[in-house]
């Protein structure tokens, strides 16, 4: 990465010369830098190799790069070593950080909108409910049996989609191939936009939330609810969170992690390591421990390998696709 | 899974236990019904000197198994890694450690197999034989002893014949072929019969313990 700068004033004209093309639900980076966050155990790997140039994204965002230069080819070689430039940088970086693909639109923020807006309506019902009935016991407890069942909810889907089916899968193929590129580049999502973080959560939520709201008005059953779905659809906040440097949180919410609210940083590390089996639910994380030390999951993945002949990729030997990568800086996370 | 006793299982027991002759039949203690609830995986382990855990009604199978503590394992002959036919008959002389395991390659089973291999030597030292038995072929039994260093033998029970012969009880609710260790002395009896889904490791600790203490 140090060597990049110095490649790019040396060959201007040098486009991309190492293409990324394993998972293309976003641009992928043309260069990577390492994880940053609490989610990587891996030891810094030094560069003692010289080229990975890197170009700002932004250049590659819309086709793919063809052009693959020889790294080894002799003319682009220096007989002196790679020269060690301070960490302050990077063209590259900054661009990276401004990838269009991280940002909001205004389709974001609309599902965003939509499904918050859902989500209040049943909260208000819920309150409404309750002052005139005169009984906030029950909706409040079904409020707390939401925000748990949302957590199970949440390590669920999670391990379905961490282990079964493809980019090709109908329905869920892209949030598929999204969990894959995610293990593979777990800080991206510290980059996201808010909108752009929670959208596909947010469409969800409100599809099934809206006919709850047109139909029902029991504050027992909103109370449960609101509470759910909110947490289901800012997981990917608490998620994000998890993967953030603590000196980068706000401190409530490194006291909510703290204090097993929100699903904490180490916790969320563990399941990005291999063999990235264990502690899938990332709400509070309070069903972590016990779907973890009755291998509920391994029970439900023998069930399926036995009547279905499926095996999860929890079980093979993790592939380049999956594994996070960790060849680059950790630059972008001290950013 | 391996027994998970239930507050039904106590009222349903009478029933099974009509069907057996005593000296198969289980303890009816029970144990205190949090604790082993809450230790579900401690596995149920049949043998002369324990009490142990009743198992749920869906174990009533293993009440019913054909192969139980005392009784003479019956013969098989079944192809192995390499696809020679080996026969349980040949092992008579020394102590055999035979484990039922639900497949190759799935996750409790290769801890198993590899916790088995890393142990092989103080098995040998016991003076007993070590074979594991699962429904798969012998070609993916040779794939799963090469990739894993395995030293002992895989034989390959297709169709499963053999664990029904034995009465090797399946878990969750018939979904999964169960995961049952049977020690024999050299005489063939059956002297110790563990069984533990999801603890695999277990298995080796128990078996070892049994060999080494008797």
């Amino acid at each position: 990465m140090f060597a990049e700068v110095a490649t790019m004033s040396a060959f201007p004209h040098l486009r991309s010369l190492h293409h990324v093309n394993q998972c293309h639900y976003l641009s992928p980076p043309s260069h990577i830098y390492r994880s940053i966050t609490t989610t990587t155990t891996k030891s810094r790997r030094r560069h003692p190799e010289p080229l990975v140039v890197d170009l700002p994204w932004v250049l590659n965002t819309s086709t793919p790069a063809t052009t693959t230069i020889p790294l080894d080819d002799p003319s682009l070689q220096s007989t002196d070593p790679p020269p060690v430039l301070k960490r302050s940088t990077p063209v590259a970086t900054t661009s990276m950080l401004n990838d269009p693909s991280l940002k909001s639109k205004w389709s974001h923020r609309a599902w965003v909108a939509s499904g918050g807006t859902t989500v209040l309506v049943s909260l208000a019902k819920s309150v409404t409910g309750a002052v005139d009935s005169g009984t906030w016991l029950q909706p409040i407890l079904a409020g707390v049996v939401g925000y748990v069942l949302a957590d199970l909810g949440s390590g669920v889907y999670h391990w379905g989609i961490d282990n079964y089916g493809d980019e090709n899968t109908p329905v869920f193929g892209s949030q598929i191939e999204a969990f894959q590129g995610h293990h593979k580049w777990p800080w991206i999502i510290t980059r996201r936009q808010f909108a752009n973080n929670l959208h596909a959560l947010a469409r969800a939520v409100s599809f099934t939330v809206l006919p709850m709201d047109l139909i029902f008005n029991d504050p027992v059953l909103h109370g449960f609810v609101s509470v759910c779905s909110g947490c289901i659809m800012f997981s990917q906040q608490f998620h994000a969170w998890a993967h953030t440097t603590k000196s980068k949180l706000h401190p409530l919410v490194v006291a909510l992690q703290d204090a097993g609210v929100l699903v904490s940083r180490s916790m969320h590390g563990a399941h990005h390591r291999p063999p990235y089996d264990s502690n899938y639910c990332i709400v509070s994380g309070v069903w972590n421990e016990l779907l973890d030390t009755y291998k509920v999951f391994e029970a439900l993945e023998m069930v399926l390998f036995f009547k279905l002949g499926v095996k999860p990729r929890s079980w093979s030997e993790p592939s380049s696709n999956w594994t996070e990568e960790t060849d680059t800086s950790s630059l972008i996370a001290e950013l | 899974m391996a027994s998970i006793p239930l507050p039904t299982a106590k009222h349903s027991l009478p029933s099974l236990l009509h069907a057996q002759t005593p000296k198969t039949l289980l303890s009816q203690k029970l144990p205190n019904l949090p604790k082993s609830f809450q230790s579900q995986f401690c596995g149920v382990k049949l043998s002369h000197s324990s009490n142990f855990a009743v198992p749920s009604s869906f174990k009533k199978s293993s009440i019913l198994a054909k192969v139980s503590k005392g009784s003479v394992a019956p013969s098989f002959s079944l192809k192995d890694q390499d696809g020679k036919t080996v026969s349980l008959s040949k092992f008579k002389g020394k102590p055999v450690v035979v484990y039922f395991y639900p497949a190759d390659e799935t996750p409790g089973c290769t801890k198993q197999a590899c916790a088995f291999r890393d142990s092989y030597e103080k098995f040998k030292k016991a003076g007993a034989e070590v074979i594991g038995i699962s429904g798969d072929d012998p070609s993916s039994h040779k794939a799963f002893a090469k990739k894993y260093r395995l030293p002992f033998t895989l034989l390959s029970d297709e169709g499963n014949k053999v664990r029904k012969d034995w009465g090797v009880p399946a878990d969750l609710f018939g979904t999964l072929p169960g995961r049952q260790t049977y020690v024999l002395d050299k005489n063939g009896v059956v002297q110790l019969i563990y069984n533990n889904q999801f603890q695999p490791e277990k298995h080796i600790d128990e078996t070892l313990k049994f060999l080494q203490s008797a």
